[in-house]
């Protein structure tokens, strides 16, 4: 039952956020879901933002998703104006499609926690229960959110934002929660609750160097040097296999790199 | 004269259908040119840019293509010490906006062609601290550590930007 309930909960959200059924559209608004939704150039090109236009044209107050798809690659490719003025619309005509995914991308991409935060509230407001998960697929937006007040220095709203999410019965382990968890407990000063919760990101993934560089924090912050060296060089040997946080368009929350590790190690040889 | 009608509407209909398919292309190279060939791209300005900077090849590939995202030798964190004179203090609830330089790396990990877009906090077109934005601008420029970025073997030419999430005197956060 739980896995149908999440099974149905990944489809009402894929539906959200993927290609819309123009059949749930009529008129012109149909004829430019049609258009929108036909293969035009690559995504930027000229010929996919006319297609859009076109679609827009027909349809100017009812097509999220044109809006949203016109909009993306102003995103990926720093024109943060004109992708605002895209996604406003998109959000205008779809805020429950839509509110999750812009608040997403202004925490990605721009970093905008409190924006991002607003957001996602008022996505929960139209939405209680699951509110969806990240465009990249990496975060369920709890934990979005949860990072965001991390990052304003508000931890103990990021702390019960992701002990609620890990402990509800519909949680469902996905990519980093207790990584996050395990860094906001260390900043925190709660480090035995710290290593706890990398020790269950461990259990779940045991593929990021970051794990294992927390994991060393903490315990140096014991004065367990044996294990902070241990979790230390385990991070290096982790990093420099390539298994680390990564994203292709931004750097993630808590990722780490080479000469944060090596600040460490190479003052153990000097 | 009847008969004159008759014979001379089908050639009024495809008068008025050339004309309308006419306007058509018309209205499409109107719309087409209020794009570029893609969103982003960056043409050489001669009011602008280093007439010594080239590209190496006829496209400029933009800097996720290849999977591997932002790459600077030292990582992001060597970016971040380059511009640590602006980040002393300065909390997050100051933010005042954001400064995005795009430019291109060439083949040979060298920069030009940069432009600036600057935006407030609620991402409107905007005029922030002139002093601040130049000195990000010139320090983007000093950046020369730009790994070159290849596409099976061939050394490619791409667009990459970085944003300055900025208060009234510093910068907060640098993105990507």
């Amino acid at each position: 039952m739980k896995y149908l309930l999440l099974l149905l909960s990944a489809i009402h959200f894929l539906n959200l956020m993927g290609q819309p059924n123009c059949n749930t559209f009529e008129g012109d608004c149909k004829k430019a879901c049609e258009i929108a939704t036909k293969p035009a150039g690559g995504q930027g090109s000229r010929s996919s933002q006319i297609k859009f236009d076109r679609a827009l044209e027909l349809c100017p107050d009812g097509l999220a998703y044109a809006y949203m798809q016109k909009a993306v690659p102003y995103l990926k490719r720093g024109d943060f104006i004109t992708w605002k003025q895209l996604i406003d619309r998109a959000v205008a005509i779809d805020p429950l499609g839509q509110l999750g995914y812009r608040g997403w991308c202004r925490f990605q991409f721009l970093r905008d926690y409190q924006a991002a935060i607003d957001d996602l509230q008022q996505l929960e407001k139209l939405m209680p229960g699951n509110i969806g998960y990240s465009q990249n697929g990496d975060y369920h937006l709890k934990t979005a959110m949860a990072l965001c007040y991390k990052q304003l220095g508000i931890l103990d709203s990021a702390i019960l934002i992701l002990e609620n999410h890990t402990s509800a019965k519909s949680y469902e382990p996905w990519a980093y929660e207790f990584l996050h968890l395990g860094v906001i407990y260390l900043e925190a000063n709660k480090v035995d609750q710290a290593i706890l919760a990398l020790k269950k990101q461990l259990d779940a993934n045991d593929y990021l160097a970051e794990t294992y560089y927390y994991l060393a924090l903490a315990y140096q912050q014991k004065q367990s040097d044996l294990l902070y060296k241990e979790n230390m060089l385990r991070a290096k040997d982790f990093y420099n296999d390539g298994k680390m946080l990564f994203d292709v368009y931004t750097t993630m929350v808590d990722a780490i790199d080479l000469t944060q590790i090596e600040s460490h190690t190479n003052s153990w040889t000097n | 004269m009847r008969k004159f009608l008759l014979l001379m509407l089908p050639s009024l209909f495809v008068a008025c259908s050339i004309s309308e398919q006419g306007k058509q292309v018309q209205e499409s190279q109107e719309v087409a040119n209020e794009y570029p060939a893609r969103v982003g791209d960056l043409s050489f300005d001669a009011d602008l840019d280093d007439p010594n900077f080239e590209v190496c090849n006829n496209h400029v590939f933009q800097y996720y293509y290849g999977g591997k995202g932002l790459q600077y030798k030292g990582e992001k964190a060597a970016i971040i010490q380059h511009f640590e004179s602006l980040m002393q203090g300065g909390a997050i609830a100051s933010l005042v906006g954001f400064v995005t330089v795009r430019f291109v790396v060439n083949c040979k990990g060298k920069t030009g062609r940069f432009r600036v877009q600057q935006m407030d906090k609620d991402y409107n077109e905007a005029s922030l601290d002139s002093s601040l934005v130049s000195t990000i601008v010139e320090k983007v420029k000093a950046l020369d550590d730009w790994e070159v970025k290849k596409v099976r073997d061939q050394s490619i030419d791409y667009y990459q930007y970085l944003t300055f999430k900025i208060s009234n005197q510093n910068i907060l956060e640098i993105m990507p």
